[in-house]
C-alpha cells in the first residue's frame, strides 16, 4: 500500500512539476517582455523629454488654455505628465505581450477583449479633451459678455456653464465606455436639471437683490438717451 | 486688383458712362438723403475749381440701379459735369463699421476703374455736409499735390475718445504722423494712394474681412505719401449705444491691430513724430452742457477687475495686474488711471492679438471694462477743464505713448523674454 501511495505522490509531483516546466517559458518570456518594455518606456520617456522641453511644452500648455494640466501634473510640470503617461503605456503593452506568450486560451481572450476596448477608450479621451476645451471657451465668452453687461453674477454664470459641458462630455464617455448603463443616463438627467435648478433658484431666490439691482441698472441705462449724454467714441 | 465690391458687369456699365476726374462717395447710413442733392452739393463744390472737373457722385440713398445716372451740368462749358450712382443698401447684418467699410470699398473700386485723380469719401451724417466738406478733402490732392487729406472736427471735450485716447496716439507712435482722426470717416484720396490701398487689401483680404478705413491712414504714412489734415467744422456724433460698447471696440481695435501687425517691420523703426499741414481754420464749439457718470463706469471697471483676472493674465504682465487691482479699490473721487499704465495696456493688448495669446474675439472684448475705468478717469480729470486743458492733457497722453514705443518694440520682438 505504501508502495501505491509514495506511486501516487510521485506522479502528483511529477505531474504539477511538469506542468510548472510547461508554464515557465511563459513566465520567462512575460518577465524578459516587460524588461524590454522598461527599457523601451525608459528610452521613449527620456527623448521625449527632451522633445518636449525643447519645444516649452509647460509654457505653451498653459498658453493654449490649460493651465489645470500644470496642478494635475506630478511637480506641476505637464511635460512629465506626458511622459510619464507614454512610458506607463510602454510598459502596459510589454506585459500584454508577454501576457499573450502564455499558451492558455484565457489570457489570450483577455488580451484580445482588451485590445478590442481601446478605440472606446481612445474615444472616450477625445470627448473629455473636446468637452474640457468647448467649456472654458463658452465659459470664457459667457463670463466676459456678462461683465460687459454689468450682471454682478457673470462669474456663477460662467462657472455654471462650464459644469454643464463638463458634465455633458464626461457623461458621454463614460457611456462610450459602456461603465453604468442606463444608471449614468439617469444620474446626468438628475445632475444636468440639478444644476439649471440650482442656478435658477441661485439667480432668481438666493441672488434676487442682485439680480433685482441688475435690472434697475440695464432699465435705467435703457432711458440714458433721453438725458443729455455728451459722451461719444468715434 | 480688388473690384469684388461691385460686380463686373456694373463696373463696365459706370466706365462706359464716361470717364471722370474724381469720384465722390456721400453716404448716411441712417439717414438716406436724395441722391440728386448729393450731385447738386458735389456740382457747387467743383464750382470753385479753376478748370471744369469731371465727377460722378457715388451714394446709397436706396434708388440702386446698375445704370449711371445722365450727368447734372450747367449751361455753360465752365461748369462741372457731376454724374451720379447709387450703391446697393447695406445688409441688415452689417454693423455700421463694416457698412463704411463696404462703401469705401465700392467707392475705391469705382475710382481705381476709372483712373481718377483723387477721390473724396464723406461718411458722417449728412446734415452738417456741405459743399465746403467736399471741396477741403478734395481740393488739397488736386491742386496741391497731397496723397491723404485727413479730416478735423470740432469736437466737444468728451467727444471722439477712442480716437483722442487711442486710435490718434498709437498712430501717431506708430507712424510718426500727428493726426487727429486716422480713421476718418471723412477723407480725400489720390488716385494712386486709392490704388496702392486696393491693391494690398485685396491681397490681404483672402482669408480675412478688414475694416479698410483701419488701413486707409497707415498706407499713407507706410508708403511715404503726401498727407495733410483740413478742418471740417461741427461732426454730429451718433449716440452712444452703450449696450453695443464691446462689439464698436472689438471692431475697431481689432482692425487697427490686423493693419498694425502688417506693417510692424516699418513702424518698428521709426522715433518721434512730425506735425501735418492743417489747412482751415477751427470752428469754437458749442458750450458743454453734459455731464457725465462715471459712477458706472467704475462699477463696470471693477466688476471686470473681480472677474476678468484669469483673461487679463494671459494679457496683461503682473505688474500691470497688481496696479489694476489696487486702483479697484480707490474711491470714486480719486480715481484716475497713470498714462503710462493705460497706454501699456494698449500695447500689450496689441501684443496678444499678434501673438493670439488668447481667441482675439476674447482679446478684444475684455477691453471694454478697461476703456470704461479709463474713460471715468479722463472724465474725472476734464470735469472743469477748458478746451485748451484737454488739447494739453491729449497732448501729454500722445507723448505717452511714444515714450512707451520702446517697451512695445521690445515685447513684439522678444515676447518670451521680455515679460516686466
Amino acid at each position: 500500500m505504501w508502495d501505491q501511495v509514495g506511486q501516487a505522490l510521485k506522479l502528483s509531483t511529477t505531474k504539477m512539476l511538469s506542468q510548472l516546466a510547461a508554464l515557465l517559458p511563459g513566465i520567462v518570456a512575460l518577465v524578459f517582455a516587460v524588461l524590454v518594455a522598461v527599457l523601451i518606456a525608459l528610452v521613449v520617456s527620456a527623448i521625449l523629454r527632451r522633445s518636449l522641453a525643447g519645444f516649452e511644452f509647460d509654457r505653451r500648455v498653459a498658453e493654449w488654455g490649460f493651465p489645470a494640466v500644470a496642478e494635475w501634473s506630478p511637480s506641476s510640470s505637464p511635460t512629465l505628465l506626458v511622459t510619464r503617461a507614454i512610458a506607463w503605456i510602454v510598459i502596459l503593452m510589454g506585459f500584454l505581450v508577454g501576457i499573450s506568450a502564455f499558451d492558455g486560451a484565457l489570457p489570450s481572450q483577455f488580451v484580445v477583449r482588451l485590445f478590442t476596448y481601446l478605440p472606446d477608450v481612445a474615444a472616450a479621451i477625445v470627448v473629455l479633451v473636446a468637452g474640457s476645451i468647448i467649456a472654458r471657451f463658452l465659459a470664457r465668452s459667457v463670463l466676459i459678455g456678462a461683465v460687459n453687461m454689468n450682471l454682478q453674477y457673470a462669474r456663477l454664470l460662467s462657472v455654471g456653464v462650464k459644469w454643464l459641458v463638463t458634465v455633458l462630455a464626461v457623461t458621454i464617455a463614460i457611456e462610450r465606455l459602456g461603465i453604468g448603463g442606463g444608471i449614468i443616463r439617469l444620474a446626468f438627467g438628475i445632475l444636468f436639471g440639478g444644476i439649471v435648478l440650482a442656478l435658477a433658484l441661485a439667480v432668481g431666490l438666493g441672488s434676487k437683490d442682485l439680480v433685482s439691482r441688475s435690472l434697475e441698472r440695464e432699465t435705467s441705462k435703457a432711458a440714458a438717451p433721453n438725458m443729455k449724454e455728451p459722451v461719444g467714441h468715434l | 486688383m480688388e473690384l469684388d465690391a461691385i460686380s463686373q458687369p456694373e463696373l463696365e456699365q459706370i466706365e462706359r458712362a464716361g470717364s471722370a476726374d474724381l469720384v465722390i462717395g456721400i453716404f448716411d447710413l441712417e439717414r438716406q438723403e436724395d441722391g440728386s442733392s448729393a450731385a447738386t452739393i458735389t456740382r457747387e463744390a467743383l464750382a470753385e475749381f479753376a478748370t471744369p472737373l469731371r465727377a460722378i457722385v457715388v451714394s446709397n440713398n436706396g434708388t440702386h440701379s446698375p445704370a449711371v445716372a445722365a450727368p447734372e451740368v450747367a449751361g455753360d462749358n465752365h461748369s462741372p459735369i457731376v454724374s451720379s450712382y447709387s450703391l446697393p443698401l447695406p445688409g441688415s447684418a452689417e454693423t455700421p463699421q463694416q457698412s463704411i467699410s463696404n462703401a469705401y470699398r465700392q467707392v475705391f473700386a469705382i475710382g481705381s476703374k476709372l483712373g481718377v485723380r483723387a477721390c473724396g469719401v464723406i461718411a458722417s451724417r449728412d446734415h452738417n455736409v456741405t459743399r465746403q466738406w467736399i471741396y477741403r478733402l478734395v481740393q488739397p490732392v488736386m491742386d496741391l499735390g497731397f496723397d491723404l487729406v485727413a479730416p478735423c472736427y470740432t469736437r466737444q471735450k468728451m467727444e471722439g475718445l477712442l480716437n483722442r485716447n487711442v486710435l490718434s496716439p498709437l498712430h501717431r507712435a506708430l507712424y510718426g504722423e500727428q493726426l487727429e482722426n486716422p480713421m476718418g470717416p471723412d477723407f480725400g484720396l489720390s488716385g494712386k494712394l486709392l490704388q496702392q490701398i486696393l491693391g494690398r487689401d485685396s491681397a490681404r483680404r483672402a482669408g480675412t474681412e478688414l475694416n479698410i478705413l483701419a488701413s486707409i491712414s497707415s498706407a499713407a504714412a507706410s508708403g511715404g505719401f503726401q498727407v495733410c489734415e483740413t478742418q471740417l467744422g461741427v461732426r454730429t456724433q451718433r449716440p452712444t449705444d452703450w449696450g453695443n460698447l464691446s462689439t464698436l471696440l472689438s471692431e475697431v481695435l481689432g482692425a487697427t491691430f490686423i493693419d498694425m501687425e502688417g506693417r510692424a517691420a516699418h513702424w518698428q523703426s521709426i522715433r518721434g513724430s512730425k506735425i501735418l499741414p492743417r489747412f482751415g481754420s477751427p470752428e469754437t464749439p458749442s458750450s458743454d452742457t453734459g455731464t457725465v457718470d462715471v459712477h458706472g463706469m467704475i462699477e463696470s471697471f471693477q466688476l471686470g477687475t473681480q472677474n476678468l483676472q484669469d483673461v487679463w493674465g494671459l494679457i496683461l504682465p503682473p505688474t500691470t495686474l497688481l496696479e489694476l487691482k489696487r486702483l479697484s479699490r480707490l474711491p470714486e473721487d480719486k480715481f484716475r488711471i497713470p498714462d503710462h499704465l493705460w497706454v501699456r495696456i494698449i500695447y500689450d493688448f496689441a501684443l496678444g492679438h499678434h501673438l493670439r495669446t488668447i481667441s482675439r474675439d476674447h482679446l478684444l472684448r475684455s477691453i471694454t471694462p478697461l476703456y470704461l475705468g479709463w474713460i471715468a478717469s479722463y472724465a474725472l480729470e476734464m470735469q472743469t477743464a477748458g478746451l485748451a486743458e484737454v488739447d494739453a492733457r491729449i497732448e501729454r497722453l500722445s507723448k505717452a505713448y511714444e515714450d512707451n514705443k520702446s517697451y512695445l518694440v521690445s515685447r513684439w520682438r522678444w515676447p518670451d523674454r521680455f515679460n516686466p
